[in-house]
């Protein structure tokens, strides 16, 4: 380079730190009405279902293994629209423009909502487990033993899941209304479609969980709490199907997509 | 690094270049958003992009800070790809749409993220907040009830947030009123005085002439002309003129066309195909009482809307929907 060209020291100022980038992550999820209340609200949903459990479910179900797997039931359904609102609203609110601005290395933005996602997912849980208390202390329930298997498969893995689908969906989708009709449709409209076909079905019905991802995960929180190989194979073809593919081409698309 | 293609004489001379636009060319499918762009900024100065909407001004900033990748050539900021500087906020300054925030956020969060995001101190946002003179009242408000003009000041306090040494805006004047236009003008000339590299872009070439130091015109794409006002003035000019008002027009016309000079009415007063020295003098000599001379100077102004004419009278569909979507 010729000297005459002032080039741009650099040299001093270090890339920004990932962690420091989460932490901006986080932030922006909560740092709007939306994001805020919506945090609120699933806490809040949680408290209250556990309360109306506690107090009308049969003696025998009072267990603290049935609360946390309501409360794990209930985070599933609504994590993935925290991670949503946080993804689709850099393209929908338009910040993307400023926020791939001072971070161009897109990658590590993604990385950062990721782990921003699975930071908040952890304290909702952590709170939800205390519902889950509160819950049984309004039922005034007395077994607190709680399967192993329960709070891996049921509540941290299938919350881990919800989180990567609702990445999956908002970064294929780039839009906060569409992402979250998307993931509703996919949640509770195609497993219910499957669930018909299966009815009418017998062969549908053996080749349901193999290609459909919810129906896959139903072990996870059924009985034993702990899938069979043949169930955790399901899971596997399911999940590349619904959620590997989905978010391969969502993030290449986050990747490349012009913010305007 | 590779070496940089030779330029005209005339761009370099005044020392290093700081932004380095070489030969970008950016297509969106048949659509040519900007062909073939070459040129730079030089620190301590303020360069103006000027251009009609749609003529590829946002396109070739958004490249510029790797929004957009480029379809050929390159930007380097200090001889570095923007993608290439780490933290780049603490070194290049970037507004490229003050409306380009979360509505629902205040306008204090806005600047904590990205005081935030580049590791600067929480008292940083309240120095920018009083640069730009937005109370704390207004600071607390969300976006969504800011006026364009108070969205253009949280986007320059945004911009100035990590004291970066090259500022790139795009249409920062636009929505603000003519005290916020005078306040941004200064703001920006102490920021090159300092050593600060400017471009900022417009639509509108009394903002940028009064400020910029450097003029960069673009139409459809292209660069149509570029220089600073008096190379530009030259090279449009051809014949000079004046306007003058005088408390007898008949007369100064007459006295004016019996020196063989060519006068047509104006407004109130004359426009006169000569240079303001020959009408104050013919004035003089017939005795008629000026109110006002001074020079055509429409110059510019004529020159930008011929450089650019192609671009604003023929409806260039794909051009339009561009312009739509970049606006």
């Amino acid at each position: 380079m010729s000297a005459t060209v002032p080039t741009l020291d650099v040299a001093g100022t270090g890339p920004v730190p990932l962690a420091r980038l989460v932490k901006v992550e986080v932030r922006k999820a909560l740092d709007t009405r939306a994001g805020f209340w919506f945090a609120v609200s699933i806490v809040g949903l949680v408290l209250a279902v556990e309360i109306i459990f506690g107090l009308v479910a049969a003696e025998a179900d009072r267990t603290f293994e049935n609360n946390l797997g309501i409360a794990g039931a209930v985070l599933g359904y609504f994590l993935p629209i925290l991670v949503i609102m946080l993804v689709t609203s850099e393209a929908s609110q338009r910040n993307g423009l400023v926020t791939f601005t001072l971070e161009p290395r897109r990658p590590r933005v993604v990385l950062a909502k990721f782990l921003a996602g699975m930071v908040l997912a952890v304290v909702v849980m952590v709170l939800s487990a205390l519902m889950a208390v509160i819950g049984m202390l309004a039922g005034r329930g007395d077994d607190w033993g709680v399967d192993g298997n329960l709070v891996f498969n049921g509540f941290i893995l299938s919350a881990a899941v919800a989180v990567l689908v609702g990445f999956a969906i908002a970064t294929l989708l780039m839009n906060t209304p569409a992402a979250i009709v998307g993931y509703f449709a996919y949640t509770l409209i195609l497993p219910t479609a499957v669930g018909i076909l299966s009815a009418l079905s017998d062969g549908f019905e053996e080749i349901a969980p193999w290609i459909e991802f919810n129906t896959a995960q139903t072990p996870l929180f059924m009985g034993d709490y702990t899938p069979t190989g043949e169930e955790w194979a399901q899971i596997a073809t399911s999940g590349f199907i619904w959620l590997v593919i989905p978010l391969a081409l969502g993030i290449r698309r986050l990747l490349r997509i012009e913010f305007k | 690094m590779a070496a940089r293609p030779m330029r005209e004489p005339a761009v370099l001379g005044q020392g290093g270049d700081m932004i380095n636009v070489e030969g970008l060319t950016r297509t969106y499918g048949g659509f040519t958003a900007v062909d073939d762009v070459s040129f730079v900024c030089q620190p301590g100065r303020v360069t103006g992009f000027l251009g009609p909407n749609g003529a590829g001004k946002t396109t070739t900033m958004r490249v510029m800070v790797g929004l957009t990748p480029p379809t050929r050539g390159r930007v380097t900021i200090g001889g570095h790809l923007y993608s290439d500087i780490p933290n780049p906020g603490r070194h290049v300054g970037v507004l490229l749409d003050a409306s380009a925030q979360h509505a629902g956020r205040t306008g204090r969060e806005i600047l904590t993220i990205g005081a935030q995001t580049m590791g600067l101190p929480k008292s940083r946002v309240d120095e920018m907040l009083a640069l730009v003179s937005l109370s704390d009242g207004e600071a607390n408000r969300r976006l969504r009830n800011y006026s364009l003009g108070m969205k253009q000041r949280l986007g320059i306090a945004h911009a100035l947030l990590g004291d970066p040494s090259v500022l790139i805006l795009d249409e920062p004047a636009n929505g603000l009123d003519p005290a916020g236009i005078r306040w941004m003008r200064g703001l920006l000339k102490g920021y090159a005085d300092r050593g600060g590299t400017v471009l900022l872009s417009s639509h509108l070439l009394h903002e940028v002439e009064i400020i910029a130091d450097e003029m960069i015109l673009i139409g459809r794409g292209k660069i149509v002309a570029q220089g600073d006002r008096k190379t530009l003035l030259a090279r449009g000019a051809g014949a000079a003129t004046s306007l003058v008002t005088a408390l007898d027009n008949d007369a100064l016309a007459r006295a004016l066309q019996a020196k063989g000079v060519e006068v047509t009415a104006a407004g109130e007063g004359l426009r006169v195909s000569a240079e303001t020295v020959e009408v104050g003098r013919t004035a003089l000599e017939s005795g008629v009482v000026l109110t006002d001379l001074r020079s055509g100077g429409a110059g510019l102004e004529d020159l930008f809307l011929e450089l650019t004419s192609d671009t604003q009278r023929e409806g260039h569909p794909e051009a339009a929907t561009q312009t739509g979507a970049q606006a």
